[in-house]
């Protein structure tokens, strides 16, 4: 055990600063994020990152990636959110490209990995279902085999981004078998295809990133199978146990302690500021002790999944419940923060700019509280924290 | 950075828990406690023969060199079994803070002995308007012909009342600096109080009425005074957050095999789901706390003194209340029997209630930080009106 930090480390922070200064244009710096960038955004901003050679900086050299450490990505991370960079795609990024690098054959790479690097391909995830949530196994979306294509049908929910998105991974029913586990499948889905229909879910935080997909008689070429039919659920552990370091969001967090500090030292409050109120600024510090535990955290995590440590599951569990608490906590001081202005129903981030809405305080206080709703998702995607907590209870009582 | 322990911090801390696990279980624990509340001498020269005493002062004075991280692995062992003997009060707090002092004599003289069990110092530093955060004393040193008049109070002095000396903090009558005085235990006219805790042991308050001590008795250089204290006293706050850490994994490991024996409805209670979770966040908040004091060694280690006083109080206030939520919901899954006094896990919850209030508890420690943020928040506000 040492808390020396690797001067490599630090190299490489500076390597990465110095790329976003020379490289990030400016009118991509600070577009507002609904979650995600504007695909415009992500698409350009790929295309730079592939350009300089770090258009995959989660994937190993022998995948056609940058082949950094967990720590270095997560350098990376931070850097590009404190610049102001538009999002990457995480859906093709983090999740779909580890399972063509691991499961894919050798056409569909070549099919896919190339769009992905050069942003001309997004992708979003299909995996929840009206009936199937934290039991995701009990999905029902069915595809059948009809010659040289499966037919789809059925119902996905609770889809980031598939609006913009051009592609979409899907989890299927192949096969009536006895374990449901046993007869699911993963399918890669042209978006395009027939049959294929969005409809926008509004979420509570006034934005659109969410969807139902619905499938028709979607036909679906045999060759956009990933493994054989069944290897679904295998996929899928293997796709959710992949990352667990950067499901902190810690760059975010900082990002809203920031905000935070700046709110403090600006907004008035009985005989001062509001950074002279006690109540305000204990709750500000517990917060910054958090704050700095889950940064460790997440460095535990990090270098337990480097070294392909089991105990990173658990840990991972554990940072989920601790930082997605944590986001909601933040927020909701931000919302308390702005006080007489809080209730105050901005402009969704949704709407982009508009010179004629001009309410007070709008510079400040517009997007923040969308994000205090939005974080309420937080505590129930990825897993929502009570199925990590059986995943403690299990992985680590044996319970 | 790396969090695991490598070959030899290994070795150490499975040499204490083999001694541990062999010769200090709840019921002879409970035995000393009630005839000895300050632990038995026998105990402290074991203690010294392993080199535990040693481990964390430089090879010049007899000690093995090691850093903060030996001294949190034997303060982490020792928390597990919740152990009677003063380390963190008189091989920790004392003996960190003479060494930071650089006051070459002293050290060379005394840490020799500290090292081999042969001397305990105590630190005294806390008051009345302190609430056991370090800052400028109030009790006066004047100074006289041939030394200093002590007046006033210390309070909650851990490990004192097995010290042979005690580190005193005070405020110099002429110059209003911080001076620190290694005093002698059995110094005539020094009143000392006995202090039984709930955990089990023994504090004493110090009382110093004209109490008169030589010129030779300061300690370090006045101007830093302060600085010296905190440093001394940050590795005892770290060293009682390993300790509360190893209380944590401890009560968890002790209530999660009873919920696996545990019978009701016909089953064993760790069935219920209700209870897996809490168990599950019990865990969940011992490694934030794991996590936390990861952090504010970083800090320490850094050097950069205003960020290691911060970590050190986030670490004492975060670490203090996991302890007590995951100690208190030790009993609450245990039922009755985790009130009764003859039966073990109670006492976990006792020792987080009185480590947590120990060299100042969460809130005060929040208070410190808060202030200080409040003071660094109205410097930008004015730096920034000064640019305009």
């Amino acid at each position: 055990m040492h808390f020396e930090v690797d001067p490599k480390l630090d190299a490489f922070r500076k390597e990465v600063r110095d790329f976003l200064q020379a490289n990030l244009p400016s009118d991509l710096i600070g577009i507002p994020r609904v979650g995600r960038s504007p695909p415009y955004a992500q698409s350009r901003w790929q295309k730079i990152l592939h350009a300089h050679g770090w258009g995959a900086p989660y994937w190993s050299k022998e995948h056609g990636g940058n082949g950094w450490t967990v720590q270095q990505q997560l350098i990376f991370d931070e850097e590009c959110v404190a610049a102001g960079a538009p999002t990457q795609d995480v859906f093709a990024h983090k999740l779909l490209g580890p399972v063509l690098n691991e499961f894919g054959n050798e056409e569909q790479k070549k099919e896919h990995i190339g769009p992905i690097l050069r942003g001309e391909r997004q992708w979003c995830q299909g995996f929840s279902e009206p009936g199937a949530g934290s039991d995701l196994a009990s999905l029902r979306t069915k595809a059948e085999r009809v010659g040289s294509h499966y037919i789809v049908n059925g119902q996905k929910i609770w889809t980031s981004t598939a609006h913009h998105a051009d592609w979409i991974f899907l989890l299927v029913r192949t096969e009536q078998a006895v374990k449901k586990q046993a007869g699911i499948s993963f399918l890669l889905v042209d978006m395009k295809t027939a049959g294929v229909t969005v409809r926008p879910i509004v979420s509570i935080d006034d934005c659109h990133h969410l969807n139902e997909v619905f499938f028709d008689n979607v036909k679906v070429p045999v060759e956009n199978l990933i493994g054989t039919e069944g290897d679904g659920w295998k996929i899928t552990k293997f796709l959710l146990n992949n990352e667990h370091a950067s499901t902190a969001h810690l760059p975010t967090i900082k990002l809203y302690v920031n905000k935070l500090i700046a709110l403090a030292k600006k907004l008035h409050a009985p005989n001062g500021l509001l950074c002279n109120q006690t109540d305000f600024m204990l709750s500000m510090v517990r917060i910054q002790a958090e704050v700095q535990a889950i940064e460790f955290m997440v460095q535990r995590v990090a270098l337990l999944e480097q070294a392909h440590d089991p105990q990173a599951h658990v840990l991972g569990s554990m940072l989920k419940i601790k930082a997605t608490e944590l986001q909601q906590r933040i927020t909701e001081l931000l919302f308390d923060a702005l006080g007489d202005y809080g209730p105050v129903r901005y402009p969704s981030p949704d709407q982009g700019l508009h010179p004629d809405i001009n309410l007070p305080m709008q510079g400040l206080a517009r997007g923040l509280v969308n994000e205090m709703f939005f974080r309420r998702a937080s505590t129930i995607y990825g897993g929502t924290n009570e199925i990590q907590r059986g995943i403690i209870a299990r992985l680590l009582f044996h319970f | 950075m790396q969090f695991h322990l490598n070959e030899e911090q290994s070795l150490l801390q499975e040499s204490l828990r083999r001694f541990l696990d062999n010769e200090y279980g709840f019921e002879y624990r409970q035995s000393i406690r009630r005839t000895s509340p300050q632990g038995l001498r026998q105990n402290w020269r074991v203690f010294a023969e392993n080199g535990w005493l040693a481990v964390a002062l430089p090879e010049s004075v007899g000690g093995f060199g090691g850093s903060i991280v030996e001294t949190l692995i034997i303060a982490h062992e020792f928390g597990r079994v919740l152990v009677i003997e003063p380390y963190i009060g008189c091989a920790v707090l004392g003996a960190q803070t003479l060494l930071a002092s650089g006051d070459k004599g002293k050290i060379e003289t005394f840490l020799p002995e500290v090292a081999q069990g042969r001397l305990r110092i105590a630190l005294a530093y806390d008051e009345p308007g302190l609430r056991g955060l370090p800052g400028p004393a109030e009790m006066k040193a004047k100074s006289t012909v041939n030394g200093y008049l002590l007046n006033g109070k210390k309070l909650l002095v851990i490990g004192a009342v097995d010290a042979d000396k005690f580190i005193v903090s005070t405020r110099l009558e002429d110059s209003g600096r911080t001076g620190l005085f290694l005093v002698d235990a059995d110094t005539p006219d020094l009143e000392r109080i006995d202090l039984p805790l709930h955990d089990g042991t023994v504090a004493q308050e110090l009382v110093f009425k004209d109490v008169h001590i030589s010129q030779t008795a300061m300690i370090g250089n006045p101007d830093i005074g302060l600085q010296i204290l905190r440093s001394g006293y940050n590795q005892g706050v770290l060293a009682i957050c390993a300790s509360m850490i190893g209380a944590m994994e401890r009560a968890i490991e002790i209530t999660s095999e009873y919920l696996r024996t545990r019978q009701q409805f016909g089953q064993p209670i760790s069935s219920f789901q209700v209870l897996q979770h809490r168990m599950a966040d019990m865990a969940t908040e011992m490694e934030l706390a794991r996590s936390m004091l990861f952090s504010a060694m970083a800090a320490v280690s850094s050097g950069n003194t205003a960020h290691a006083d911060q970590s050190v109080s986030f670490a004492k206030s975060l670490i203090g209340r996991s302890a007590k939520f995951v100690c208190g919901q030790a009993i609450q899954l245990h039922g009755g029997i985790g009130m009764t006094e003859e039966y073990v896990i109670g006492h976990y919850f006792k020792y987080a209630m009185v480590a947590n209030a120990l060299l100042g508890s969460s809130s005060r420690h929040d208070e410190a930080c808060a202030a200080q943020l409040e003071h660094q928040c109205l410097e930008d506000c004015l730096d920034q009106e000064q640019v305009r």
